[in-house]
């Protein structure tokens, strides 16, 4: 049996609390008639709402121009029936062509407004991602993967699988991936353009093939459901607002029997000798700062009871200590000065911290930075590494 | 960056990538057709775009349109062929399918009309309008939305071959 016929195509659903009518799926008719509880639903919400109905597409990812027109029709017709009332069609990007088929009905009628939603994906990454923060990345990954490559195997990684790496950053995990275990194939979705921008030139530069790099929202991805042998996603969920959202899509996406793998921080044992008690100051107030910003940079040990509430079993969990030991210790003090601009700098500003404390907050970045070059000195960050199968 | 190739017309050689064929009569027998080789043609081509996903889904949603179409024709004998192949950025969809000569005549009108100056207010009055898209008004949608070129050429017997253009790579919403 073909897995469309398992799927239903589309869904139709009005949530009165927010006057939010929301279409998904896709919705292909061959005559108007098999709408027709889906055209009613949008009567019924129009007679009800006043003031904006909001009209979601988000994760509309197919509609044929019969239904657009069925649809519009019923909008168009509200618009010139009831002046008063406002429609807000909310599209997102990463469909490809929502946004402009329905701006089109702001140009019939301007009570139709078209919003796209992409901008707003994660609150408070901003951070992270712009800016001169891709060679650290790198670094942070090359020191992750002496550990992770051995790991991987215990988690589900084999050669010829068909993988998912879901918030893939600039995309160089995906490509040490390729190059170690040779996946048949490796989809790499993530939100940020301009990261995906540099793993696509990465990619041709190096002529690596195998690796799909796509432009997605972690949390309502466009992806089919259960087509991957492994899915990864990667110091990610610590820094999203909803954890669980993203899982649930991973969760959706990965194969019956496949299995999904997460790592995270707990930014607060974070460690070092010398200058113990100033380091571990600091990375308790790190743990803070992200809490303040509605991340949770704690999430390491709480990736168990994630993945279960999430419906995975075989849960399998692990750590391991990035140090100043790994290579060259001087990659782990250039981490450690990014980390120091990003938090003690932006993010500690941002949150309103006097000069006062922002000194003392560098103070333990610096010791750290200290811990890491001293020829006896010890500097520990620590990963917390979690996979789940999805049930058959 | 590969090379050019042109044709002796000057038209640059678009490479195969997928065709399809199927007895008229079979891509009749259920509308989820159009679904399905959309769907499947989509993915099958868009692997080595630089999104995949997202080309795929912009790709199914106007190669669908089209197969919708087709599958409109009241001819009931003959084949019909998918062929999708690609230049660059664009990818070209030749879809040849049997029509009766009203709708043989019919099409070559309405593709003329696509290019016309006022192809997006056609468009817009017809979304704001009563009766439902016709096949004239899907042709100019692929027109306006996805800044296709559309030509008609001759087939053989009773069928038609539409020849649509899709720049898609790159493109913004």
């Amino acid at each position: 049996m073909s897995p469309y016929s398992l799927l239903p195509r589309f869904k139709a659903q009005y949530d009165a609390n927010s006057q939010e009518f929301s279409l998904s799926g896709v919705v292909r008719p061959q005559a108007i008639d098999e709408l027709a509880p889906s055209l009613a639903l949008l009567r019924d919400a129009i007679a009800r709402v006043r003031g904006v109905l909001y009209v979601n597409v988000r994760r509309l990812t197919q509609m044929n121009n019969a239904a657009f027109h069925a649809f519009s029709r019923i909008i168009i017709d509200a618009c010139r029936a009831r002046p008063d009332l406002k429609f807000v069609v909310i599209t997102s990007s990463v469909v490809g062509w929502t946004s402009r088929k329905f701006s089109r009905l702001s140009g019939i009628e301007p009570n139709i407004t078209v919003e796209e939603y992409d901008s707003e994906f994660y609150p408070g990454q901003g951070f992270l991602e712009e800016g001169g923060f891709v060679p650290i990345l790198r670094t942070q990954t090359k020191m992750t993967w002496r550990h992770e490559r051995a790991i991987l195997p215990r988690h589900g990684m084999r050669p010829g699988i068909v993988m998912a790496d879901i918030c893939c950053g600039i995309g160089d995990f995906a490509v040490l991936v390729q190059k170690e275990f040779q996946p048949s194939r490796i989809v790499a979705l993530d939100h940020s353009m301009s990261s995906l921008n540099y793993a696509r030139q990465v990619m041709r530069e190096f002529d690596i093939r195998g690796i799909e790099y796509t432009y997605g929202d972690a949390s309502e991805m466009l992806l089919d459901e259960a087509q991957f042998d492994l899915v990864t996603c990667r110091h990610s969920l610590q820094i999203f607002n909803r954890p669980e959202l993203i899982l649930k899509e991973l969760y959706r996406i990965c194969k019956p029997g496949g299995r999904v793998y997460i790592t995270n921080e707990k930014n607060s044992h974070c460690l070092g000798e010398p200058r113990a008690e100033s380091i571990r100051w600091t990375y308790n107030e790190v743990a803070k700062l992200f809490g303040h910003f509605e991340m949770d940079v704690e999430l390491g040990p709480k990736s168990r009871r994630y993945l279960i509430e999430t419906g995975f079993e075989d849960i399998r969990v692990e750590t391991f200590m990035v140090t100043n030991l790994d290579g060259d210790p001087q990659d782990f003090a250039d981490v450690i000065v990014a980390w120091a601009d990003v938090y003690a700098g932006e993010m500690a500003v941002r949150r309103g911290d006097g000069p006062e404390f922002v000194a003392r907050f560098r103070q333990g970045f610096q010791d750290h930075i200290f811990a890491a070059l001293h020829p006896k000195g010890y500097a520990g960050w620590p990963i917390w590494v979690a996979s789940g199968r999805r049930p058959q | 960056m590969g090379a050019v190739h042109h044709d002796l017309a000057g038209e640059p050689t678009f490479e195969p990538m997928i065709q399809i064929d199927m007895e008229i009569r079979n891509f009749v027998s259920a509308w989820r057709h159009c679904d399905y080789v959309s769907t499947y043609v989509a993915r099958m081509i868009s692997q080595t775009r630089s999104d995949s996903v997202r080309h795929s889904n912009l790709f199914s949603s106007a190669f669908n349109e089209l197969l919708e179409v087709a599958f409109r024709t009241r001819h009931g004998d003959g084949e019909l062929a998918c062929r999708v192949s690609r230049h660059g950025a664009t990818d070209r969809i030749e879809l040849t399918f049997p029509c009766v000569a009203e709708e043989r005549q019919f099409y070559k009108e309405a593709v003329s009309q696509v290019a016309g100056l006022e192809a997006r207010e056609r468009y817009v009055s017809s979304v704001s309008g009563d009766i439902a898209p016709s096949r004239e008004i899907v042709l100019l949608e692929l027109a306006v939305d996805y800044n296709a070129t559309l030509r008609v050429e001759e087939a053989d017997g009773d069928a038609i071959k539409l020849v649509v253009d899709l720049p898609l790579e790159g493109f913004e919403h």
